[in-house]
């Protein structure tokens, strides 16, 4: 039974594409961002929180979200803030009547990516996998930090 | 300019309006929240009344320019019945709540020039109805203190919160675009002030205030606070409290010192719906005696941005601040 479970393990992982297999969060920003990468995830959990507001060359930053209870978001948020959402939500709430924006929602990877790429100071995430050095960029974005 | 074109263009559209975030006009957001409070005292008329409706506009360009700007219509009575008439005509008055200009110095230190919150607890500064526990405010949260500032502040908060917060500020001369006399208790002419947040949580912390203010009547006073905000699963407790010391006082009030003291516990039964409580004693100044109130509630929040709430007010003790009886209200923030 055990080395029936094993093949059906081996099996699945050569049939699984790699991207499904290795797939995290991939944190992209503005391509003409000028910033030192990997980016840690502790400054990108602060430009979240609205803590760390302008990026070193001093551009404004402009953290984009995606939609409430879409897995990239759930993941996100787990991983990288580390917070619920009801209490997110009450922060952000908080946050913006206090004069900070809290993260503009973009409701499709698509519309992020778009949004990443045509907004400077713009910071964003997708599902995806580990970039590798070898492979060129596809998406015109800058790829600042990966989440496994 | 090319960044507000080009966020204009990518980000801005009615399409993209969301219940509470304001509509995006490239670097700057309009927002605001509007406050409807139908009021059942036990022994006064009844009212409902638009509390609060406000606007308020947030800009982002630079390090260095970052404009502020929040005005609300307040106090407009809709309907009255029943009771006996109070002084106060609830004929609405427009209101310059803040001004300001914030330039981020570093990462941690801003500094903020205008018309401003004044940063004594917690509740004035997140004062909006959508945004606070209860529709009753308590006394504590905003009557023996000056709740603004016109001048300059400096601000730092540790990007990691690793240390805690603090602000400093200062206003030399009187309130910027003051507060008409049948809306406010005390008019202020000079005001500074400090306040020290130690972050607990994403929204727990503990905070210690001072505030150093002398009033149109050369009234002064000195103010010592503290706040606190903590999330035990479902359930949160907060509170506040003040304490002042008043001189130069001639004969326009009851004692020489004036204190309070609030503190709540809410329960969140669902992601919509919650009940809280909160009990304050308040020693106004121009009383001899102390208020003590209890209040119950319970709310409901369709989503985060909206709050339906009910609440009964009961005075168990001293000269009345808040009447007893019932209030409905409903809040948005847009």
């Amino acid at each position: 039974m055990a080395r029936l479970l094993l093949g059906i393990a081996i099996f699945a992982w050569l049939v699984v594409p790699g991207d499904a297999r290795a797939e995290g969060l991939l944190i992209i920003a503005n391509p003409n961002l000028i910033v030192a990468t990997p980016v840690p995830l502790s400054q990108i959990a602060a430009i979240y929180l609205l803590r760390v507001t302008s990026w070193p060359d001093g551009s404004h930053i402009v953290p984009v979200n995606r939609e409430a209870g879409s897995r990239a978001r759930e993941e996100f948020t787990q991983q990288v803030l580390q917070e619920d959402n009801a209490g997110l939500a009450i922060y952000w709430n908080e946050m913006h009547f206090q004069g900070k924006m809290p993260p503009v929602v973009q409701e499709s990877e698509e519309a992020m990516i778009a949004f990443i790429r045509n907004v400077p100071g713009s910071i964003g995430y997708i599902n995806g996998s580990a970039p590798r050095p070898d492979v060129a960029p596809r998406l015109d974005v800058k790829v600042i930090a990966y989440v496994p | 300019m090319a960044g507000f074109l080009a966020l204009a263009a990518a980000g801005a559209s009615a399409d993209d309006y969301q219940l509470g975030h304001g509509l995006d006009l490239g670097p700057l957001n309009i927002a605001g929240y509007s406050d409807l409070v139908a009021r059942f005292p036990n022994r006064q008329q009844k009212s409902i009344d638009l509390d609060d409706l406000s606007l308020f506009i947030t800009g982002h360009f630079n390090r260095l320019f970052n404009p502020f700007v929040e005005a609300e219509l307040t106090n407009l009575s809709l309907v009255r019945w029943g009771g006996v008439a109070d002084h106060d005509r609830g004929d609405g008055d427009f209101v310059l709540e803040r001004l300001y200009n914030d330039s981020y110095l570093t990462d941690s230190t801003t500094l903020r020039l205008g018309k401003m919150l004044s940063p004594v607890g917690e509740w004035n500064e997140i004062h909006a109805a959508p945004l606070v526990l209860s529709a009753v405010r308590p006394a504590v949260t905003f009557r023996n203190f000056s709740e603004y500032a016109t001048g300059a502040s400096v601000r730092f908060a540790d990007p990691y919160s690793q240390v805690p917060d603090f602000q400093l500020y200062f206003q030399p001369t009187g309130e910027f675009s003051e507060r008409p006399r049948d809306i406010t208790l005390h008019q202020y002419r000079s005001v500074a002030g400090a306040h020290v947040s130690l972050p607990l949580g994403l929204l727990d912390k503990f905070g210690v205030s001072f505030q150093q203010s002398k009033d149109r009547f050369g009234v002064d006073q000195t103010l010592y606070g503290g706040d606190f905000h903590y999330t035990l699963g479902k359930l949160t407790l907060q509170g506040e409290t003040t304490f002042s010391d008043i001189s130069n006082n001639g004969t326009r009030t009851a004692r020489d010192i004036e204190w309070g003291v609030y503190t709540a516990l809410s329960y969140a039964v669902t992601d919509n719906w919650s009940l809280y409580g909160w009990y304050e004693g308040f020693a106004d100044r121009t009383s001899p005696s102390t208020a003590h109130d209890l209040l119950f509630g319970i709310a409901y929040r369709p989503q985060p941005a909206m709050v339906l709430r009910l609440e009964y007010l009961q005075n168990i003790g001293g000269r009345a601040v808040n009447p007893t009886g019932l209030t409905a209200s409903w809040a948005v923030l847009f």
